[in-house]
């Protein structure tokens, strides 16, 4: 583990610095976000990946932010010099793609199989693009995506039968 | 490895119909005796709970959460109340925050005390099952004399605490913490003690941290390999009283494999935990007021509409790292996106990479040693 410490800041300057296209917004207390572009992610995960050796890949998630559009989110902790990194990116389309990193963290491959099947979102050369949660009968739904209705239309398309209407209170009259 | 071993291999599906196995299967290859391939499998225990975050109100939330992780209830549904918390800007009455951190802590001990039972039971080993859980029956007495329930607490709501301190809560948490004090001794010496036990956790399920750090591991299985990662110290809610309480990240330090946990060591981590627990509850008891406010007035309204926004809480839980990530619209009544992130995600993952070599019985010795719970992978 390193023992010099370095902050939130630095770190963002030093990824900026090799990226200009990295866009930074600091967060409260030793937070940052940095906003990356698509096609760097790999770059900067690789990067944080060097500079930070005791990262925890704690988090990745998908946003629909809808309109297809898509916000992805990762998130990583170095403990000795308590720096929370949020990185974000924008993603959009139908479809929309990015690289898997799970090489590089594998703590974040089975994140990244939940993004998949809750969005939409491809991971190109993801090892292992199974369904994580959902049943097989969701595939392709992305139930996560705010245009996922989750109300009694759906009954029809799944051939559930409506629940029975509730018995009134005091039993039902004669 | 080579083809012409895969010949004899042999599909297990472990679970789900497994009593050690509880809402999960990972279908095990096996030559022989030994584990080639593992390949945990999810969704068994699947309640879309993030989509159900998206209708639930900011007072609501948090009883969705507490159904996560029944052995941490409370852990589990704070995060929630923190990300709310830190969106409307509410401030928590003094009182309340040293409740919280004594209701945290005792939630903490409570998923020991169960941890142990579930471990040793699937080891074989009954005494150290059923004496734990005797005592964690006073530990869940405790509970529901303060809340009415044994398990799903829902104990924190923004701005502070719902139910307060009765005499009788303070008697039962007083008799659950001295009877684990009175215990331990006895709980240490039979299990660390125990030479088939020792034989049957030593040196398995074998780790660095620079590798549990990649899977994602967090909690007591990177403490017992020497890491004093704590958020309890390192990133504090601002609304829990840990700053009042003089205490130490409990860690293993093994000389035989230093940067490194076995089943034996986070076995004995557990122990640490439990102790640092009960010890943060003594310390907190006598510095609680007798009197004042244990929510704050302003809250209900607050919480119920939260400005645009996003937070992200975030609290040690008893099986490591759990956060909650929080997006909302303007005036929003519910929330637009949450994201669960449970420790086992990570714990449960690891076993991909942790379990080939083993052999088939210490399967469950290194499944039990991480502790996953289903429902936080699930969600």
């Amino acid at each position: 583990m390193s023992e010099t410490k370095t902050s939130a800041s630095t770190i963002g300057r030093q990824i900026i610095n090799k990226y200009p296209d990295v866009q930074s917004q600091p967060l409260e207390d030793n937070k940052i976000e940095l906003i990356v572009p698509g096609e760097k992610i790999r770059d900067v995960i690789t990067m944080i990946d060097e500079l930070l050796d005791d990262a925890l890949p704690e988090s990745a998630f998908g946003i629909d932010l809808e309109n297809d559009q898509y916000n992805l989110i990762y998130i990583f902790w170095s403990y000795t010099n308590r720096i929370l990194l949020q990185l974000r990116v924008a993603l959009e389309g139908e479809k929309p793609e990015i690289d898997s990193v799970c090489d590089i963290f594998p703590g974040f491959e089975w994140h990244e199989r939940e993004a998949r099947e809750m969005f939409g979102i491809e991971f190109r050369n993801h090892p292992d693009p199974r369904l994580l949660l959902l049943p097989d009968e969701l595939d392709g739904a992305y139930p996560m995506r705010k245009r996922f209705k989750t109300d009694q239309s759906r009954l029809q398309e799944t051939g559930i039968k409506p629940p029975k209407p509730r018995p009134k209170p005091g039993g039902e009259d004669k | 490895m080579s083809p012409d071993i895969l010949e004899d291999a042999m599909e297990l599906w472990f679970g789900p119909q497994h009593v050690s196995a509880h809402g999960w299967a990972a279908k095990l290859t096996l030559v022989g005796d030994y584990v080639v391939e593992c390949d945990p499998n999810a969704g068994y225990f699947h309640r879309s709970a993030e989509k159900v975050l998206e209708f639930k109100n900011f007072r609501q939330g948090a009883l969705v959460l507490e159904r996560m992780c029944m052995l941490e209830a409370f852990l589990a549904e704070y995060p929630y109340v923190a990300a709310v918390e830190k969106l409307a800007e509410i401030e928590v009455p003094e009182r309340a925050k040293i409740m919280r951190t004594i209701m945290m802590e005792l939630s903490r001990l409570h998923s020991v005390q169960f941890w142990w039972g579930q471990f040793n039971a699937e080891l074989g080993f009954f005494t150290m099952a059923l004496w734990p859980w005797v005592d964690r029956e006073y530990t869940l007495d405790a509970f529901e004399e303060l809340t009415g329930s044994r398990h799903t607490v829902s104990y924190a709501s923004p701005g502070g605490v719902k139910y307060d301190f009765t005499d009788k809560v303070l008697t039962q948490i007083n008799r659950a913490v001295n009877r684990f004090e009175d215990r331990l001794p006895k709980f240490r010496d039979m299990q660390m003690g125990s030479p088939t036990f020792r034989a049957r956790t030593k040196d398995i399920g074998l780790y660095d941290v620079k590798q549990g750090l990649k899977w994602g591991l967090s909690g007591p299985p990177i403490k017992a390999c020497g890491v004093p990662m704590d958020l309890r110290k390192d990133d504090p809610d601002p609304n829990l009283a840990y700053d009042m309480v003089d205490w130490e990240v409990p860690i293993i330090e093994n000389s035989e494999h230093p940067g490194q946990s076995d089943a034996l060591d986070r076995m004995e981590q557990r122990f640490k935990e439990a102790e640092v627990a009960v010890e943060i509850i003594k310390q907190l008891l006598p510095q609680l007021p007798d009197s004042g406010p244990i929510i704050n007035p302003k809250a209900r309204g607050k919480a119920n509409r939260l400005p645009e926004g996003e937070a992200y809480g975030r609290v040690e839980g008893a099986r490591g790292i759990t956060t909650l990530w929080l997006k909302t619209q303007e005036k929003a009544q519910t929330a637009y996106r949450a994201k669960i992130r449970g420790p086992c995600i990570a714990s449960y993952y690891a076993l991909k990479d942790l379990v080939p070599g083993a052999k088939f019985a210490d399967f469950i010795v290194i499944f039990g040693s991480l502790d996953p719970y289903p429902g936080w992978w699930d969600r």
